[in-house]
C-alpha cells in the first residue's frame, strides 16, 4: 500500500489501482500489441486483457513504487525504443495520478507477434 | 485595375510552374526520391525546435522533433550507403534504417511507416502514383498495427488523412506524385491542424501534435524540394503585429548577423509572402513578420553592409512607413557582465549541521538564498528543471548528513522527492513551490537542530505567506475559466491562474483582488530579467497607496520570464 500523510488523515492507494493505470499506460504505448501474463508457468501469453491490471506488477514495499510490466512487442519494431517508451509512459502516467514518485519500472519482453510480414 | 491584372498573371504563371513540375516529377526513380527523402530530412531539421515545443503527449519532454531527426538520419546513412538505385532498393534501405535508428515513441511510429511504405515499393524501379497512393495506405495500416490501442489526434492520425486524401485525388483523375504530394501536404496541414479536437491535452495544453506535425515537415520538405524553395530555415509564422516589438529582448544571435533590421510598410497590393520571404532568406536570418491595420512589420538580422539592401529590398513591395536598425555586436558586448550563480559565496556547513540546498530561477534570487544561508544553490525553474541527479550532486559533496531540499517549483517536486529515495543522506524535502515560498521557509531555518523538527518549522513558515507571479502566456489556453491569449500579461496567485491582460498593472489588480489580504503586512516585489527596477519601484508604490498599512519592498530577481514574483505575508 503507497500511503501519503496527510494531516487530516491518509490516503491510501491500492497497488492494483496503480497496475490498473499503469497498464492503461503501457496498452496505449506504441509498439506494444498486448499484456503478457506475468506468471511464466502458465506461460501462454494473452492479447486481451481480461483483467485491467493483467501483465503488471506492482511492489510497494517499504513505501517505494516498483512496477514490472509484461507486454508483447509488435515484431519489427525497434525493441529497446519501444520498452524504453512503455517505462516513460507508464512512469509518467502514474506519477500523474498518485503524485508519488515511482522508483522503478522494468518492462518484461514476453513475447513478439508478427502482423506485417515483409 | 492593374492590381487584377498583376493577380491574374502571377496565377497563371503559378499554374504553368504546377503544370511543368507534374510532368517533370510525374514519376520518380529512386535517385530523384533520394533527394527528395534529403529534403525532407534537411526541413525536419530546420524545423526540429518547433516539433520539440508542441510535445506534451505521451510524455511532455520536448524531444520529439530531435528523436524524428534521429530516426530519419539513421536512415538517411543506410541511403547513403547504397549502390543500387532502384526505387525498391531505396524503399527498403530507408526503412532498415529508420528501424536501425529508431528513437523514442515517434521514432519508432515513422520507423513503421516507412516500413510499410517500402512494402508498396517491393521489385519496383520507379513509383509512379498509384505505387505512390498505396505506398501511403499501406505505410497508414503499418503504422496502425503495431499498437492494441491508437490514440488518435497524433501521427497515426496524420498518417491516415494524407493516405485518403492521396487515394481521393488519384481517384478523382491526379496522376502524377508531384501533384500527389501537394495534396498530401495540404492534407498534413489540415489533419494537423485538427489534432486538439481529437486529443484533449493537446487542446489543454494549446498546441497540435508535435509528431503530425513532423510527418508533416517531412513530407513538405519534399514538396519544398520540388519547388526549388529554400530548405535550410523555418519560415516563422506572421504573428500578430502586437506580438512583435521593435526593442525585442534577449535574442539568439548567430555570427555574421551584425544589424538588426526592423521595417514597418503598407504592401501596394496584396502581399505575396512567399515571393517576399525567399527574397528576405537570401539577406539574412531570424526573419519574422507581423501583420494588423493593413500593414506589416518585417524583423531580420543581416551582415554588415546588407542593413540599407534589406530597406530597398522592402521598398519593393510597398511604403515603409518606419525603420529601426540596430547594432547587434554592440548588444552582445553590453550584455555581458550577467553574473554566474556559481560565482555566489555560500555559507560553509559543518558535518554535524543541516544543509539546505535550493533552487533558484536567476542571479538575483539565488543571491537571495545565499544571504539567507542555504549551503548549495541549483539553477532551474520553470522550463529549465534540474534532473534528481543534478540535484543529488548539488549536495553529495556537502559534508553534513542531513538536508533539507527547496525545490521553489511545482515541476521540480517529483525530483526532489525522488532525490530523498536515492541519497544515502538523510534527506527531507520542504515542498516549496514557488520562489516567495522557499524564502518564507528559509526564515525558519537553524541549522544547529534536528532534520524533522526544523523541517516542519520551514513547512509552517512557507505556509503562512501567498505567492503572486506576474508572467507572460506563451499560448492562446483557457484554463480555470480565465481566458488567456498568445503575448497578453498572465498573473497567477499560488500557481493557479487568476487573470489575464494586457497591461501588468491591471492584471496585478485583478490577483490582488483575489488574494487575501487581512493581516498582510509585508509585500515584497522580485523583478525579473525582462522587468526595469524603476518599473518595479513604480508598482510597489501603487501598491502601497492603493493598500493602506502594507509596506512594499524591490528586490532584484533577475529571473527569467517572468516578470514579478511577489509574496505577500
Amino acid at each position: 500500500m503507497a500511503a501519503e500523510h496527510k494531516p487530516s488523515g491518509h490516503i491510501m492507494i491500492a497497488p492494483h489501482a496503480i497496475a490498473t493505470i499503469a497498464s492503461h499506460a503501457a496498452l496505449s504505448s506504441y509498439g506494444v500489441v498486448g499484456m503478457a501474463s506475468k506468471n511464466l508457468v502458465n506461460g501462454i501469453a494473452r492479447a486481451l486483457a481480461l483483467d485491467p491490471s493483467h501483465g503488471i506488477r506492482v511492489n510497494t514495499a517499504q513505501g517505494e513504487i516498483r512496477i514490472d510490466v509484461f507486454v508483447m512487442v509488435e515484431y519489427g519494431t525497434r525493441i529497446s525504443s519501444v520498452a524504453r517508451s512503455v517505462a516513460n509512459n507508464v512512469r509518467y502516467q502514474v506519477e500523474k495520478a498518485i503524485e508519488r514518485p515511482v522508483t522503478a519500472v522494468n518492462v518484461h519482453i514476453q513475447d513478439l507477434r508478427i502482423s506485417n510480414v515483409d | 485595375m492593374w492590381i487584377d491584372v498583376m493577380t491574374i498573371t502571377n496565377k497563371a504563371i503559378e499554374d504553368e510552374l504546377r503544370l511543368k513540375l507534374a510532368e517533370q516529377y510525374a514519376v520518380l526513380d529512386g535517385r530523384t526520391f533520394q533527394e527528395f527523402l534529403q529534403a525532407s530530412l534537411i526541413w525536419l531539421k530546420a524545423n526540429q525546435q518547433v516539433v520539440n515545443s508542441l510535445n506534451v503527449f505521451p510524455v511532455p519532454d520536448g524531444d520529439t522533433g530531435t528523436n524524428m531527426v534521429l530516426t530519419l538520419q539513421s536512415a538517411m546513412e543506410e541511403l547513403n550507403n547504397l549502390e543500387e538505385h532502384d526505387i525498391s532498393d531505396i524503399g527498403h534501405a530507408i526503412a532498415h534504417g529508420a528501424l536501425m535508428g529508431a528513437r523514442g515513441n515517434s521514432g519508432v511510429i515513422l520507423s513503421q511507416i516507412w516500413r510499410g511504405f517500402a512494402r508498396a515499393l517491393d521489385d519496383l524501379e520507379v513509383m509512379n502514383a498509384a505505387v505512390f497512393v498505396q505506398a501511403l495506405q499501406e505505410a497508414r495500416d503499418t503504422a496502425y498495427k503495431g499498437v492494441v490501442r491508437p490514440v488518435e489526434g497524433t501521427i497515426l492520425t496524420v498518417s491516415s488523412d494524407i493516405a485518403s486524401a492521396a487515394a481521393k485525388a488519384h481517384e478523382s483523375g491526379v496522376d502524377s506524385v508531384f501533384a500527389l504530394l501537394e495534396h498530401v501536404v495540404e492534407a498534413a496541414d489540415l489533419s494537423v491542424q485538427h489534432t486538439p479536437e481529437l486529443l484533449p491535452v493537446l487542446k489543454e495544453a494549446g498546441v497540435v501534435d508535435s509528431g503530425g506535425k513532423g510527418l508533416f515537415f517531412i513530407m513538405e520538405g519534399m514538396l519544398r524540394y520540388a519547388y526549388d524553395q529554400p530548405l535550410d530555415q523555418p519560415i516563422t509564422e506572421v504573428q500578430p503585429l502586437d506580438a512583435l516589438q521593435i526593442n525585442d529582448a534577449a535574442e539568439t544571435i548567430e555570427p555574421g548577423q551584425d544589424w538588426e533590421v526592423v521595417v514597418d510598410f503598407h504592401p501596394q497590393a496584396e502581399l505575396d509572402l512567399g515571393r517576399f520571404y525567399s527574397g528576405l532568406e537570401e539577406l539574412g536570418t531570424s526573419i519574422q513578420m507581423g501583420e494588423g491595420d493593413g500593414m506589416y512589420r518585417m524583423h531580420i538580422h543581416v551582415p554588415d553592409k546588407s542593413e540599407y539592401r534589406t530597406i530597398d529590398y522592402v521598398k519593393n513591395f510597398g511604403t515603409i512607413t518606419n525603420i529601426a536598425i540596430e547594432n547587434l555586436m554592440l548588444q552582445v558586448g553590453g550584455r555581458k557582465g550577467v553574473e554566474d550563480i556559481s560565482s555566489l559565496e555560500l555559507d560553509e556547513i559543518q558535518a554535524d549541521e543541516i544543509a539546505v540546498v535550493a533552487v533558484a530561477p536567476g542571479y538575483g534570487l539565488a543571491r537571495v538564498f545565499a544571504s539567507l544561508g542555504v549551503a548549495a544553490l541549483i539553477e532551474g525553474g520553470q522550463t529549465m528543471n534540474p534532473s534528481t541527479q543534478e540535484i543529488i550532486a548539488a549536495f553529495e559533496d556537502l559534508p553534513s548528513q542531513q538536508i533539507i531540499i527547496l525545490p521553489n517549483n511545482k515541476n521540480i517536486l517529483l525530483a526532489a522527492q525522488q532525490a530523498v529515495e536515492l541519497s544515502v543522506k538523510q534527506v527531507k524535502v520542504v515542498p516549496s513551490v514557488s520562489v516567495p515560498e522557499g524564502i518564507a521557509a528559509m526564515f525558519a531555518y537553524e541549522k544547529d537542530g534536528d532534520l524533522e523538527p526544523v523541517a516542519k518549522a520551514m513547512q509552517a513558515a512557507l505556509d503562512e505567506i501567498q505567492t503572486i507571479q506576474i508572467t507572460t502566456a506563451t499560448r492562446t489556453v483557457e484554463i480555470d475559466d480565465v481566458q488567456v491569449k498568445e503575448g497578453q500579461v498572465i498573473g497567477l496567485l499560488e500557481n493557479k491562474l487568476a487573470a489575464a491582460g494586457d497591461e501588468i498593472q491591471d492584471v496585478l489588480d485583478h490577483v490582488m483582488e483575489k488574494a487575501m489580504l487581512e493581516d498582510i503586512e509585508l509585500i515584497t516585489l522580485y523583478y525579473g530579467e525582462n522587468y526595469t527596477e524603476e518599473e518595479a519601484q513604480k508598482t510597489a508604490e501603487r501598491m502601497m497607496s492603493k493598500f493602506e498599512g502594507i509596506e512594499a519592498e524591490v528586490h532584484a530577481g533577475n529571473q527569467p520570464h517572468y516578470q514579478l514574483i511577489i509574496s505577500l505575508e
